[in-house]
């Protein structure tokens, strides 16, 4: 007997017929259930992350997997064919064929952080036609992280404040010695978004990371290949069998070290390049983040 | 032991006398190799470095084994050339004799390549160690090797072997888990002093074949006693041998811009209502496809191998400890894309879990598994996680959420409170605040970042923290 999922019975209908804007509310809607801060999901838009309390839907990681499949219970597509990613790979990619259900493949969720996103992400798939006016509102992931991390350290900054003014003494001027400091961070994250170069400067470092990660495994790989070349010399056929489930393995890491590596050059790239959304939605932050010092100035 | 027989001793002499012959080329062409093929550079104070190990050195009239971390498989040539000026070449008996491992070097390419490289090998006084394999003809050649290098050591020479007897995987060397060979080479040897060395280039992370190329290679080393008046035991000696590159290691990570402690901790409240989401009522089956977002291959065969009846709670220990984990790699800067599940791969028996596509391994320990919860912490480097037998270098605390108060604002009351009641120089929370720094949570004390390592998680009734004292 198949197993019954318990979620409610949700017809998907054809992704073609509908607006990007009503993909977007149905994405939304269905991950009603997993959000816990109701306040910050009853005003979702495109941009609202679906992790996060201060800003997102309050989503817990558990549930993850759950707005991937959701996405996919919710959809048709006709994009359901299985092609081999190269000649006789056991890898393949969906392309178009018959309507059928829609497949978010392993990965290609990476940076789908919000609704918005996730809409981008089915165009980005083929799944539905291209939408600039759409695209146009739907902030970057880059500048998600960024705006996260941003009114993270507002946030701190807040609460910091709001302690320190109520203590005397030592312990308010060691606080304070604190509040300096989150003051200055606050103040260098501030400038960071003010300036887009500089922020993608900053971006630079996990793509740098992940691209030497990337050119390690690539010489591991030349190496393991070498020692094949050595043992099928030899003639030695359990060394040879080895080390062709060492070179598989390399392989596979390399495939996901790939994949990483172009997640990181997207935030790195996309980082550097800010449109209206993303000038709006840094301009929020930054008020918060300079209304948090403000506070916290008047204290130190 | 089996002694060298006459035919070995007389191999060796050969190859010492070929390698005495042609040493300045062979080390200029190993120099060339580093500095312009790979385009490092070796710390700016090397010679101030140098000139310490070289006074200790001379003073010195035994032999020597050269003891250092191990992260990629050019170790050996760095090392050397870092800790050996090229005005002391002449010094033959100084020059080490190493011990690459048969299988990642002896038969690499085609036939030419292949003795290329032996050939350099040869004259790189290098005696090819077999660490794997239990049957006795591998047995018998980790003892011929040990033979030899006791030989070399007993003509007055020099010895290069990693104690770790292979590449760290989680890119730090643990202390606490000491390997005897150098302690029984010592013993074997006793007039032996060790050089220890900690060699690292500033951007190496993870064990790789080489260095980023154009990195820096900063070292930190020392000269210490092989035996101490009194020592008897191999595993003694090979402690405290792992003790000073371990303070090696403190000091050269005090000079480096990455976060020595990584770690992170994550919390699963076991009775949480989505939890139940995608699996049956009594929880004995769940959906596939589900778990194949979460699993790898190997994950999902252990799942299956551990029955219906521990089919909920095994699935939630993997979560967690990929979450513990993906905190852990955060520390490092490398990030595991949300829903990137399959990129960390957890072993459960064994306790330690992989990140895929770096090979970076971490230590994972589940301090709470019961009816109500699970908590797991993870420990990539920076010290050590424990066991039942040895405390480790986390502390944590997990706790119930009272009920009308925000979980984020108590688990960082939580950590906060936990943070200054371990260490009684801060005595108070209020000496510390909380910090974001990129996404990564973060401790001030008396207006400094701490490299402490905090992790914070709540989920459901529970929340808890945890940090790194090492």
């Amino acid at each position: 007997m198949a197993f019954m999922r318990k979620q409610a019975v949700v017809e998907a209908l054809d992704i073609n017929t509908i607006t990007p804007d009503d993909a977007e509310k149905r994405i939304t809607a269905g991950v009603k259930k997993y959000a816990t801060n109701e306040a910050n999901f009853a005003s979702a838009d495109a941009n609202t992350p679906y992790l996060g309390h201060i800003v997102g839907m309050g989503i817990e990681s558990s549930n993850l997997a759950d707005i991937t499949m959701s996405i996919e219970r919710q959809f048709l597509t006709k994009m359901t064919t299985k092609t081999p990613v190269t000649e006789g790979s056991s890898e393949y990619k969906l392309t178009a064929g018959e309507l059928g259900k829609l497949r978010i493949l392993d990965g290609q969720d990476a940076l789908a952080a919000t609704p918005g996103l996730s809409v981008k992400m089915l165009m980005d798939l083929g799944h539905m036609a291209k939408n600039d006016a759409y695209l146009e509102k739907v902030m970057s992931f880059a500048y998600v992280m960024a705006t996260g991390d941003g009114w993270k350290m507002a946030d701190a900054l807040k609460k910091m404040a709001g302690k320190a003014e109520k203590l005397a003494g030592a312990e308010r001027s060691e606080a304070l010695a604190n509040l300096k400091t989150l003051i200055s961070q606050a103040k260098d994250y501030d400038a960071l978004l003010a300036d887009s170069s500089k922020l993608a400067a900053s971006k630079q470092k996990a793509y740098v990371n992940d691209k030497g990660g990337f050119d390690a495994l690539s010489s591991e790989l030349n190496l393991t290949l070498d020692k094949i070349k050595g043992a099928s010399t030899g003639g030695d056929a359990a060394t040879l069998a080895k080390l062709r489930g060492e070179e598989a393995e390399i392989r596979t890491r390399l495939k996901m070290s790939a994949a990483k590596l172009r997640v990181s050059q997207e935030v790195s790239d996309a980082a550097g390049k800010r449109r209206a959304i993303e000038d709006k939605k840094v301009a929020e932050v930054r008020a918060a983040l300079q209304s948090s010092v403000s506070a916290a100035e008047k204290l130190s | 032991m089996m002694p060298l027989e006459a035919e070995d001793v007389k191999i060796l002499r050969r190859q010492w006398r070929l390698s005495r012959a042609l040493v300045v080329p062979v080390s200029l062409v190993v120099i060339a190799i580093a500095r312009f093929h790979f385009k490092y550079r070796l710390d700016e104070n090397i010679d101030a470095i140098r000139a310490d190990i070289w006074k200790k050195l001379d003073a010195h009239d035994g032999p020597v084994i050269w003891a250092a971390n191990h992260l990629t498989l050019i170790d050996s040539f760095l090392v050397y050339w870092a800790v050996f000026p090229v005005s002391r070449l002449i010094e033959d008996r100084r020059i080490p004799w190493s011990t690459p491992e048969y299988t990642n070097y002896y038969k690499l390419g085609g036939p030419i390549q292949s003795a290329f490289v032996r050939g350099l090998l040869y004259l790189c006084r290098c005696i090819p160690f077999l660490r794997g394999g239990e049957d006795a003809a591998s047995e018998n050649w980790r003892i011929k090797a040990f033979e030899k290098c006791a030989w070399v050591l007993k003509e007055g020479g020099a010895v290069f072997v990693y104690p770790e007897a292979g590449r760290s995987r989680s890119g730090w060397l643990e202390p606490k888990r000491p390997k005897d060979f150098l302690g029984k080479l010592a013993l074997e040897v006793p007039t032996s002093k060790f050089l220890v060395v900690y060699l690292r280039s500033d951007r190496q992370i993870s064990t790789t074949a080489a260095p980023p190329r154009g990195d820096r290679l900063r070292v930190a080393a020392d000269l210490i006693d092989g035996i101490l008046p009194g020592e008897t035991n191999a595993r003694d000696i090979s402690q405290r041998l792992f003790n000073r590159l371990a303070e090696l290691q403190q000091d050269w990570w005090k000079g480096s811009e990455m976060a020595r402690n990584c770690g992170g901790n994550d919390v699963v409240d076991l009775k949480g209502p989505l939890l139940g989401e995608n699996f049956s009522e009594d929880r004995t089956e769940a959906d596939q496809e589900w778990l194949e977002r979460h699993l790898t291959r190997k994950e999902l065969a252990y799942l299956a191998e551990q029955g219906a009846d521990k089919l909920f709670r095994t699935f939630w220990k993997f979560f967690c400890a990929k979450e513990a984990c993906h905190k852990a790699l955060g520390r490092a800067v490398i990030v595991v894309p949300n829903g990137a599940f399959h990129e960390l791969e957890v072993d459960l028996f064994r306790r330690k879990a992989i990140h895929v596509p770096t090979g970076l391994q971490m230590d994972v320990r589940f301090t709470d598994d019961d009816e109500d919860k699970l908590h797991c912490v993870a420990v990539l480097r920076g010290g050590f996680i424990g066991d039942d037998e040895t405390e480790g270098d986390v502390i944590w605390n997990v706790a119930e959420v009272p009920p009308g108060t925000s979980p984020g604002a108590f688990v960082r009351d939580l950590a906060l409170d936990m943070i200054a009641g371990s260490n009684e120089d801060i005595g108070s929370s209020a000496k510390l605040a909380l910090t974001e720094n990129y996404g990564l949570p973060g401790v001030l004390w008396k207006g400094a970042p701490q490299d402490w390592s905090l992790s914070l998680s709540h989920s459901g009734r529970f929340a808890a923290a945890s940090f790194m004292i090492s």
